[in-house]
């Protein structure tokens, strides 16, 4: 889980308007935080589907899935199995 | 309690959009006299869409400024419902006032709109025969399942959806920089037309897409005035209603007609009625207590706070098109 969390985090860093040089806990809000707008979530569904082969159902594509560090991680592990 | 919080505890939302009509219409066409003169123009154009915002504006602009001032455009492409432009027609005619009808699919087709947006959505959906299948980009709904704003292309046959895929990121900015080329479209044309008349462009642009950048920059918000900016859309059909406009337009589902496959504002932008959106957006606007907001809309607290995040993302990723291009002010 914790290297899932760190591909995660590496992503946010290179493709979203987070602050490399300040810290991200796992269940802070990417979007009140200005991290991740409409598209870059998109973007970022794009890449976990690519990166670990997943599909996301539709039902699963809520805000608690995607808002934070901790939610995405939990997806993945959830869906990957 | 004193007495402001009791008022404030009491407020009927529904009752304050629906409200004060008549002094309304006379404001709004003050402010279209005001500015047209202002502007040294000799009356409007307006894109007549066979909505309900263009026959208002048309309706109250003809009110003001006589239907000899007034010269109305239809815009249809290929992919317009046939109903856009009867209506325009017919809503021209009954106010007098002259109209012409300008197809911008020779526009659309020079720069391979059609095409390119075929092929994406040919990416999309593995299905997909432009000959059988109607399209139609669509988000999850949100008040009965609170998803996120995640776009997909539903695929309709013989009037049935038959199939419905995710846009990736790439495809949906993509597709919507050649749809938006449709309202592009047709702000040149509306400024071909106004600049050879000495009229300006009158925007119909209301509150409710304001707020939540519900338009096209530089296309429909590119226009000189925009006179039912100020007006959610609960009241502009109160003026509709008021303005005798042709019950059709008032009952049409509103919609920006650029999909094969007429697309509803509620299914794509607001992902929930327009009573409720225009409720929330007051309730947030005038900083209404969330048991207020829940005794006028039915929802449960819960759902409202998550209604009202929905919405912060919407306007925050809406920003850029609301505001004017900056301007670095120099000191000297």
């Amino acid at each position: 889980m914790e290297h899932i969390k760190n591909d995660i985090l590496d992503y946010l860093k290179d493709s979203s308007f987070m602050d490399a040089n300040i810290g991200l806990k796992d269940n802070d809000s990417l979007t009140q935080n200005g991290i991740m707008d409409s598209i870059g979530l998109l973007e970022l569904m794009d890449y976990i589907c690519e990166q670990y082969s997943i599909e996301i159902p539709e039902d699963m594509l809520t805000p608690e899935n995607f808002d934070s560090l901790q939610g995405i991680t939990d997806l993945i592990v959830k869906l990957a199995k | 309690m004193p007495i402001m919080d009791m008022q404030l505890m009491d407020t009927q939302i529904m009752d304050k959009l629906n409200g004060d009509i008549e002094k309304l219409a006379m404001e709004l066409r003050g402010f279209i006299k005001d500015h047209v003169v202002g502007f040294k123009k000799k009356g409007v154009v307006i894109g007549v869409s066979g909505g309900v915002d263009s026959a208002v504006t048309l309706t109250l602009s003809v009110q003001e400024l006589g239907k000899d001032n007034v010269y109305g455009l239809l815009l249809p492409e290929k992919e317009s419902a046939p109903s856009s432009k009867t209506l325009g027609a017919e809503i021209c005619e009954n106010l007098g006032v002259s109209y012409e009808e300008v197809p911008i699919s020779p526009i659309l087709e020079s720069l391979d709109i059609y095409e390119k947006k075929d092929q994406i959505i040919k990416r999309t959906c593995p299905e997909y025969d432009p000959e059988i299948h109607k399209t139609s980009l669509v988000l999850p709904d949100f008040l009965n399942q609170g998803l996120l704003n995640v776009p997909y292309i539903k695929l309709i046959k013989d009037g049935e959806s038959v199939g419905k895929y995710r846009l990736k990121a790439n495809d949906y900015l993509e597709l919507i920089g050649l749809q938006n080329v449709k309202q592009r479209s047709r702000m040149i044309v509306q400024y071909m037309y106004a600049e050879k008349m000495n009229y300006a462009v009158c925007g119909t642009t209301n509150k409710t897409e304001m707020v939540l950048g519900q338009f096209v920059k530089y296309g429909d918000g590119g226009v000189d005035i925009e006179p039912l900016a100020d007006c959610y859309k609960t009241r502009v059909y109160a003026l509709a209603k008021y303005l005798n406009v042709n019950e059709e337009i008032i009952r049409r589902p509103p919609s920006a007609d650029t999909w094969s496959h007429y697309t509803s504002d509620e299914d794509f932008y607001w992902r929930m009625p327009i009573h409720v959106m225009d409720q929330l957006l007051y309730g947030q606007e005038h900083q209404l207590p969330l048991e207020v907001i829940e005794k006028n809309t039915g929802l449960s607290g819960e759902t409202i706070l998550k209604a009202q995040r929905h919405i912060d993302r919407i306007k925050d990723t809406t920003e850029y098109v609301r505001v004017a291009a900056p301007i670095c002010s120099l000191d000297s």
